[in-house]
């Protein structure tokens, strides 16, 4: 039973996969701009140079199957061409130069985000009513209405540029040399605060909603009130009755936020320029660089069905009720 | 559990005369829904005669005061980096924020609504396949998706000054895509809906007198589902509000009709929050999250009156 749901759920990912990279395909297919109309524009080519540069890179055969099977095999091999505007180099490595500081960004993020907004929602929601409950869920609820890259400018502007007291831009000081290992790590250290603050800020307001109403759920449940009636203390039940079980939508609801969260990457890099993935779709989106973006999509796409793959196993392991 | 459930379903009577003026007062009775409401009402005063209130939107050529210069009594809210006026400026920002908004809900609804019904109603394959493709875009990062679209809808369609509704054709590509991407949720709650509702004696009864599939739809279950819609209609529209912000942040807004997404983007090009220009960017911002703010609280208490086995939570 357990093996056929997880079989199911392997090839519904699987299935998600294809669409993302066939709709990358066509997608980018329908881009205006494509080598041969480039070529058509000059006068000077003749049609038979066209015809020759459209069977030089397949464009003569039809789009599905032969240029989708071609890019198939390509994607399979990971090569997916050079970027526009870095020229010579191949998108993977663009790509991948922009991918340590996203991940250290939104891996600390999350992290810190997971431990304090659960921490504020599981108190909130047990104590409700409580001067935490009304003060955090205000606090969480105008934070979830707050684009992210708008916290961030309130961040910058209060803590950059009226304080003084941490850099506004970049991941380290441009130009500086470092005297030793540590003042390399101090340098970036200040540069992170306020991009970590400000993704941290964001998703604790959505965690600790997410999770108190979660808290609420499972306190009005039959186990509740049976671990009262047992007489145990307030601090066992929520430990060893409410926690687990509020624990589990959580969990699946943190992993459907990821594909929202990539939303939020793009913006905050963007205002703190910090040099990820998020801002290198800003620069491919305005320099039309569609190769590195076909690329970025293609990355997020199939890593946020992954992520939710992978909390749909977990949950399925914890919780054996569950059979979608 | 069901079989109690399934009884009173029954027997609850269809859709009544008068419901929807109840069900405004039962929203309004809550505190949420006041407060929620009241401030869309401000907002929708600001978006329906800004000129009245701010003057005609300045430009460059019509700038009536100096650079970035700080609030003062003439300039209430400061100038921009060109001496437009902010207040002008973030009010006839509403404007555009408003109707970018409620042009993309409608379609979104208008399409998760159509499919979640068809869908739900006619099952089989053709509710596999919705609901896959619905899967598709619920997991997929839209938002990557809805800055590719937009830049390729516009260079398709071009961003000429034809208009639609008032807005800019440049714009209007972010109302589509925004649709495209936002459909699947209002979907899935539509067709869950729907497949309790055909199972109901009602739907039985329309057949049995001969009723065809399409009139059993739009007479039978559509009525049943609205409720559902508006309610959803609500969410999306803040959800709305934000893409579209975002989206004008980044850069694909149109400078001739600022949003407050672009004029965030033109705070940001600006550099107004590391030359501790707040009033470039604070007035916009607040709208936004008044806004988004007020749709959740009025959504809060929507979900409230419909839902009231679950009215504890609040």
């Amino acid at each position: 039973m357990g093996n056929r749901f997880i079989a199911r759920r392997v090839v519904q990912a699987l299935v998600t996969i294809v669409l993302i990279v066939l709709v990358n395909f066509l997608l980018f297919r329908a881009m205006p701009g494509s080598p041969e109309r480039i070529l058509a524009r000059n006068p000077n080519v003749t049609p038979r140079a066209i015809e020759e540069t459209r069977e030089r890179w397949g464009l003569n055969k039809p789009l599905i199957p032969d240029q989708f099977i071609a890019y198939l095999g390509a994607t399979a091999r990971a090569d997916f061409g050079f970027s526009f505007v870095a020229r010579g180099h191949p998108v993977t490595e663009v790509i991948g130069s922009r991918l340590g500081p996203t991940l250290l960004l939104f891996g600390a993020g999350e992290l810190i985000a997971i431990v304090v907004g659960l921490a504020i929602g599981a108190y909130a929601g047990w104590r409700r009513g409580g001067v935490v409950d009304y003060v955090g869920n205000g606090i969480s609820l105008v934070l979830y209405s707050m684009p992210y890259f708008l916290l961030g400018m309130i961040l910058l502007l209060v803590f950059s540029s009226t304080l003084h007291l941490l850099p506004s831009f970049g991941m380290s000081t441009p130009g500086l040399r470092y005297g030793s290992a540590f003042d390399q790590v101090k340098d970036i250290g200040l540069h992170f605060i306020l991009p970590l603050a400000t993704v941290s800020l964001g998703l604790i307001g959505q965690y600790s909603i997410l999770m108190r109403s979660a808290v609420i759920d499972t306190l009005g449940e039959d186990y509740a009130t049976t671990a009262r009636a047992k007489g145990l203390t307030g601090g066992r039940i929520l430990r060893h009755h409410l926690l687990p079980n509020a624990l589990l939508p959580a969990v699946t609801l943190i992993a459907i936020n990821l594909g929202y969260v990539v939303a939020g990457a793009i913006t905050v890099e963007y205002v703190f320029n910090w040099p990820g993935l998020g801002r290198l779709t800003v620069e491919a989106l305005n320099s039309r660089d569609y190769p590195v973006l076909q690329g970025i999509f293609l990355l997020l796409g199939v890593s946020v069905v992954l992520a939710n793959l992978a909390a749909d196993l977990v949950y399925s392991l914890l919780d054996p009720r569950v059979r979608l | 559990m069901t079989a109690p459930t399934a009884g009173l379903e029954l027997a609850r009577p269809r859709v009544r005369r008068g419901r929807s003026a109840g069900f405004l007062r039962q929203v309004l009775a809550r505190r949420t829904g006041l407060i929620g409401l009241l401030i869309l009402v401000v907002f929708a005063v600001l978006a329906i005669v800004p000129d009245l209130l701010v003057g005609p939107l300045q430009t460059a050529v019509s700038a009536t005061g100096g650079r970035l210069q700080a609030p003062t009594a003439a300039h209430l809210l400061g100038t921009d980096e060109v001496g437009r006026d902010m207040l002008n400026l973030t009010v006839h920002g509403t404007r555009i924020a408003m109707v970018i908004g409620l042009l993309a809900t409608v379609i979104t609804v208008f399409l998760g609504g159509l499919i979640g019904v068809i869908s739900g109603y006619v099952g089989g394959w053709l509710d596999t396949i919705l609901m896959r493709i619905s899967d598709f875009f619920l997991v997929l990062p839209t938002f990557v998706l809805a800055l590719i679209l937009t830049s390729m809808i516009r260079e398709i369609l071009g961003t000429g000054a034809r208009e639609i509704f008032g807005i800019r054709f440049g714009l209007i590509a972010i109302v589509i895509v925004i649709g495209i991407t936002s459909w699947s949720s209002t979907a899935r709650i539509i067709r869950s809906q729907t497949l309790s509702l055909k199972e109901r004696a009602f739907v039985d009864r329309a057949r049995v007198i001969g009723a065809g599939n399409l009139h059993i739809m739009a007479r039978h279950i559509l009525p049943n589902v609205v409720n559902l819609i508006v309610a959803n209609a609500v969410l999306v529209f803040a959800g709305a509000v934000l893409t579209e912000t975002t989206l004008s942040f980044i850069g694909l807004g149109d400078p001739f009709q600022p949003s407050w997404g672009q004029i965030l983007n033109a705070a940001e090009t600006a550099g107004a929050a590391g030359l501790g220009a707040w009033w470039y960017f604070l007035p916009a911002g607040t709208c936004i999250v008044l806004v988004v703010l007020a749709f959740t609280m009025v959504g809060t208490a929507i979900d409230d009156v419909l839902n009231p086995r679950q009215r504890s939570r609040r």
